[in-house]
């Protein structure tokens, strides 16, 4: 995956203002990463010494803690997040097909996101409403019951050409 | 200590409360396997491996990490913990490559080990995916992380010893494993190439690039590591008289670690270029001779010279690498059987003006600490020293104080370190202005009634002479004077003095510049005020650039010094050493090794005798200096190699490396430690103390030794402070480090109680303006000093196959601004010129300095830095200046 945007002077300011908030603390980690990815979108690499510096800790565990948790992204991520479910219920009812529709609607690969930045394709492992199968969420929307139609009309005019 | 007794495979055993269960096994001799574990680790109960079961709760518990209870009853061997520790062996080994016929590891693998012990084969468990080698360019380690079995071991040795923090766990899952930040190879990310989480990595996960022997070692030899002042212990592993690998061995000083001179740098031992033959030169080349011939040579040329100029026209240059009982001979030579207390050795670079400075202030010329008690400090003032680079282990130790014992960090540099992430304070005086800064910490202690009164009362005197001294250095004009703002200079000083115990680390940024015996003594004067001289956690560390430069000045390797420091003037101490040696001594003072070259190059010295020194290269100005040693009637070099200085030689001997030699080292904390043989002399090379014998006896004067443990006898019956303590006063610590020590020597510490002479004396310091300065058409201020891997003026480093790989060339560090300025970028070649001479080297642009200053490492004997400085001598220290100088950069056209 290639980076699309480079950090802007202006996140690394907001980044550090939120260092600032939790300095020398180091229970202070996860909360400041979950503020940094509010204000930011995500947490540049870049971003990771400054951290590890306003909290007394090492850069390298910082990384650690992002890379544990699946909800911390060091990417840049699109406008739209599109989840599909990946559940077994999902599965069973063609969840594999309807993530391969969509991703030759957006063009993208699981975690990609798309250049313009609209766009980021990710799978997940259940979103609990198993009745409606096969679902996918965009945002916070969760869209069930899906068959190929649905899934192109969902898509229809905000497919990047 | 509370006292908990637990009964352990049916026997009842007891420890104190807060003891594991695996502590309190290994003591009672009750073995548990373990993976992760590891004495000077913090445990983590990763591997499982040493699980026990508590029958009384049935629980199984990891023993590593269970504090024993009282009325446990735990069984260490019960069916179900058996079971259990070989399922999770094959599950380790499920997801390990069956390569060990292959692997270097060979039988140091922990692993395989256990899973023999339990005979475990091929395990039939479904393999698990696993991770990939990771590739590296570096010469030193490379990672096979499918090997890998999660033990976190590197990570923690990082993080906790060695506190670099390069790496830590990246992902989660089967995905997991040690990465550097953004998972870049490691010459791309903070670490240093210690080799400690190689030492510890209890697989092949971890290796020695370095293929060039595989097998296991037949022998291992524990010795002392013959680069920096730390004097860490060296577990070599030898096989067919050739040194297969080097681990960090037990020892209080490093702790389970090394640095990359250590672990990577002994095969300098192994360098071609090692001389096998004694050299004598004919019509100006070099010819091959045999040991008889050559020692017959120069016992006749200097029995001629002696005789035709009197035996003060001969000078004897010993070493800070040589053994203690080496540089003792050497003195005893020169004294006796030349007859001149021309003799010195090559820590007059650097630790003269320690030995004046503290000298006169604290009566003692050294530390007055161990290293340990270093790591108790409340308050670590680093003043003038990279200890990080040069001097590792102290490096780490101070590391370890800030990061994990709260110590506060007071640095005093103007270049920042990699100790600045950790500092509590950081001021940065302009270049040479340290003793106005000291004196202003002093006066602010002083006038703020921070001093300890008690200690300055009972134990020091002239308080109020330096109390007068002080009156000029107000906030203002230190600031004025230094740059550093007054409410800084204010804040350092009431942390420092209001520590309950604070120490000062001080290196060669001190000891180099101009005024560094007055810094000496300042600093001395700061630690006395706040009562940090024999007091745990406190105290005065002087760093020392070589692994033997206290010892070479302990044993009288010193022009105005018998062995001991005792005076020449003190009749006593005379009269005790002719009896002994059974000859009148000589009662001038001899002249000091930069002397020795001015009165070389004046023709009034005839003959040197230089012992495993380069002064060719490691003093200031070596082209003067060569055509001063050409000057010589005749020049005789013991070395190991053809260096620069040899090479002007008419007799080179050719002298065997630390791993082929017995003796003692005695490191910058005075702590005396063996040095074994580890192998057996190379070609035809014989170990200095072998040399020195057979000449002196070829003289007409044989001595009556023939072992170094003869030699360090007499040495402790004569000089007090290598004396044996008796077991009475036998100090707590000696106590535990002679229990570390079977063999006769034992480590010890030198220091025994402050103040010899009953007072420790507050000297005034004065502060007197820089002089190697920028000015005068030489607008840059140039800094010199050591850097990672290299080490000294690169004689050996360069010489280590891997450091050289990893860097060969010189560089000079330049500020963006200035780099700006003089329209410069990375790589482009330049010269640099002080008033006195010049070299070429190319640029590296940096952020850590400030525009204005340079920064050159000394260890290129290709861009001598050497060059730049003159040949101008402290007249108390007789030490010449060799960290800053004025110099002018030009672009040198392609």
């Amino acid at each position: 995956m290639t980076r699309t945007k480079k950090t802007t002077k202006a996140d690394l300011k907001k980044i550090d203002a939120i260092i600032g908030n939790y300095r020398g603390q180091r229970w202070g980690l996860i909360p400041l990463l979950h503020d940094v990815q509010m204000a930011v979108g995500y947490i540049p690499p870049e971003a990771m010494p400054r951290i590890a510096s306003g909290l007394g800790m090492f850069p390298s565990q910082v990384q650690g803690v992002i890379s544990f948790y699946t909800q911390f992204y060091t990417e840049p991520r699109g406008k739209n997040i599109v989840r599909v479910c990946r559940g077994t219920a999902c599965h069973v009812r063609g969840g594999k097909t309807i993530l391969k529709l969509v991703k030759r609607e957006l063009g993208l690969e699981e975690g990609e996101t798309s250049p313009d930045m609209e766009y980021t394709l990710e799978t997940v492992a259940c979103i609990g409403v198993c009745a409606l199968a096969p679902n996918i969420v965009i945002n916070q929307e969760t869209h069930g019951d899906l068959n190929p139609k649905k899934v192109a009309r969902l898509f229809e005019g905000k497919r990047k050409k | 200590m509370e006292t908990v007794t637990i009964t352990l495979d049916g026997v009842e055993v007891s420890g104190y409360s807060g003891m594991t269960i695996l502590d309190l096994a290994r003591e009672s001799g009750v073995d548990i396997p373990t993976l992760c574990h590891d004495r000077y680790l913090a445990p983590t109960g990763a591997c499982r491996l040493c699980i026990v079961e508590d029958e009384s709760s049935e629980a199984l518990l990891a023993s590593c990490v269970a504090p024993i209870r009282p009325g446990m009853v735990i069984n260490t061997r019960s069916p179900r913990v058996l079971e259990r520790r070989r399922l999770l062996i094959q599950l380790m080994l499920a997801s390990h490559p069956d390569s060990c016929l292959v692997c270097d590891k060979g039988n140091q693998c922990q692993l395989r080990k256990l899973g023999a012990e339990m005979g475990i084969g091929l395990v039939e468990l479904q393999k698990i995916p696993r991770l990939a080698a990771t590739q590296e360019v570096n010469p030193f380690i490379e990672r096979d992380l499918s090997r890998c079995i999660l033990c976190a071991k590197c990570i923690r040795a990082d993080q906790e010893l060695v506190v670099e923090g390069a790496i830590d766990y990246i992902g989660r899952g089967f995905a997991t494993k040690p990465a550097t930040l953004n998972d870049m190879p490691l010459e791309n990310s903070e670490c240093t190439f210690c080799g400690t989480c190689v030492a510890h990595c209890p697989t092949g996960a971890l290796m020695e690039k370095e293929k060039s022997y595989r097998g296991t070692a037949t022998k291992t030899v524990d010795t002392v590591c013959p680069f920096c002042g730390c004097g860490c212990t060296l577990h070599l592993e030898v096989k067919d008289n050739q040194i297969v690998r080097a681990k960090p061995g037990e020892s209080p000083v490093n702790h389970g670690t090394l640095c990359v001179r250590g672990c990577y740098g002994y095969d300098f031992v192994h360098s071609p270029e090692r001389l096998t033959s004694p050299l004598i030169k004919v019509d100006g080349e070099f010819q091959k001779a045999p040991w008889e011939e050559a020692i017959s040579r120069v016992a006749a040329e200097f029995k001629r010279l002696k005789q035709e100029h009197g035996a003060d026209s001969l000078a004897v240059l010993g070493s800070s690498k040589c053994t203690n009982e080496e540089n003792y001979l050497l003195q005893r030579l020169a004294r006796v059987t030349l007859g001149t207390n021309n003799i010195d050795n090559g820590s007059r670079l650097y630790s003269a003006t320690s030995r004046v400075g503290l000298g006169q202030s604290i009566g003692f010329p050294g530390t007055t600490n161990s290293l340990e008690e270093l790591e108790n400090s409340e308050v670590i003032m680093v003043i003038g020293a990279n200890p990080v680079v040069s001097a590792p282990a102290v490096g780490y130790a101070i590391k370890r104080a800030a990061k994990y014992n709260g110590a506060k960090l007071l640095l005093v540099d103007v270049r920042p370190t990699k100790l600045n992430p950790l500092a509590h304070i950081w001021l940065k005086p302009k270049v040479g202005t340290d003793v106005a800064l000291l004196n202003g910490l002093a006066r602010v202690i002083i006038e703020e009634k921070l001093f300890d009164e008690e200690f300055v009362a009972r134990k020091t005197d002239n308080f109020d002479g330096l109390s007068q001294s002080l009156k000029p250095y107000t906030l203002e004009q230190v600031e004025k004077v230094t740059g550093i703002p007054k409410q800084d200079v204010q804040r350092a000083a009431r942390t420092f003095a209001q520590a309950e115990w604070a120490s000062i680390v001080y290196g060669n940024g001190v000891t180099q510049y101009v005024n560094g015996v007055d810094s000496v003594m300042a600093l001395a004067n700061l630690a006395m005020l706040t009562g940090n001289i024999e007091r745990r956690g406190g105290g005065i560390f002087a760093l020392q650039r070589e692994n033997n430069a206290q010892g070479a000045c302990d044993m009288g390797s010193l022009p105005d010094f018998l062995p001991g420091y005792q005076s020449l003037d003190d009749a006593q101490a005379r009269s005790d050493f002719e009896r002994r040696w059974g000859s009148s001594l000589p009662g001038n003072a001899g002249l000091s090794a930069l002397e020795m070259i001015e009165q070389a190059e004046a023709r009034k010295l005839k003959g040197m005798f230089i012992v495993g020194e380069n002064p060719a290269s490691s003093f200031p100005r070596p082209s003067l200096v060569r055509k001063a040693l050409a000057a010589l009637e005749f020049l005789v070099v013991a070395d190991m190699f053809l260096t620069e200085t040899a090479r002007l030689a008419e007799v080179v001997l050719p002298s065997a490396s630390f791993a082929e030699k017995e003796g003692t080292f005695t490191n910058f904390e005075g702590r005396t430690q063996p040095v074994r043989k580890a192998i057996e002399p190379i070609g035809g090379c014989l170990p200095d103390w072998k040399i020195i014998l057979q000449l002196s006896k070829e003289m007409g004067q044989p001595m009556p030794y023939s072992s170094p443990q003869e030699v360090r006898n007499e040495i402790e019956e004569l000089l007090p402070f290598y004396q044996r303590p008796a077991s009475a006063d036998l100090e707590k610590e000696d106590v535990e480090w002679a229990g570390l020590e079977s063999e006769s020597v034992r480590t010890k510490r030198l220091y025994r109680g402050p103040f010899p002479s009953g007072f420790g004396r507050l000297s005034p310091a004065e502060y007197t303006p820089p002089t190697d300065i920028s000015g005068n058409g030489y607008p840059l201020t140039l800094l010199s000093g050591s850097v990672l891997p290299h080490f000294g003026s690169g004689t050996r480093s360069l010489r280590a196959s891997r450091l050289k790989e990893f860097s060969p060339h010189s560089w000079v560090e330049v500020s963006q601004d200035d780099a700006k300025h003089l329209g410069l970028g990375d790589g482009d070649p330049v010269k640099v010129a002080s008033s006195i001479g010049e070299l070429t080297t190319t640029i590296r642009v940096t952020d850590s300095l400030p525009s204005g200053l340079l920064f050159m490492p000394i260890s290129f004997p290709d861009s001598p830095v050497n060059e730049l400085f003159d040949i101008k001598l402290d007249p108390r220290s007789k030490a010449p200046f060799l960290k800053s100088c004025a110099v002018r950069l030009e672009r040198i056209k392609p």
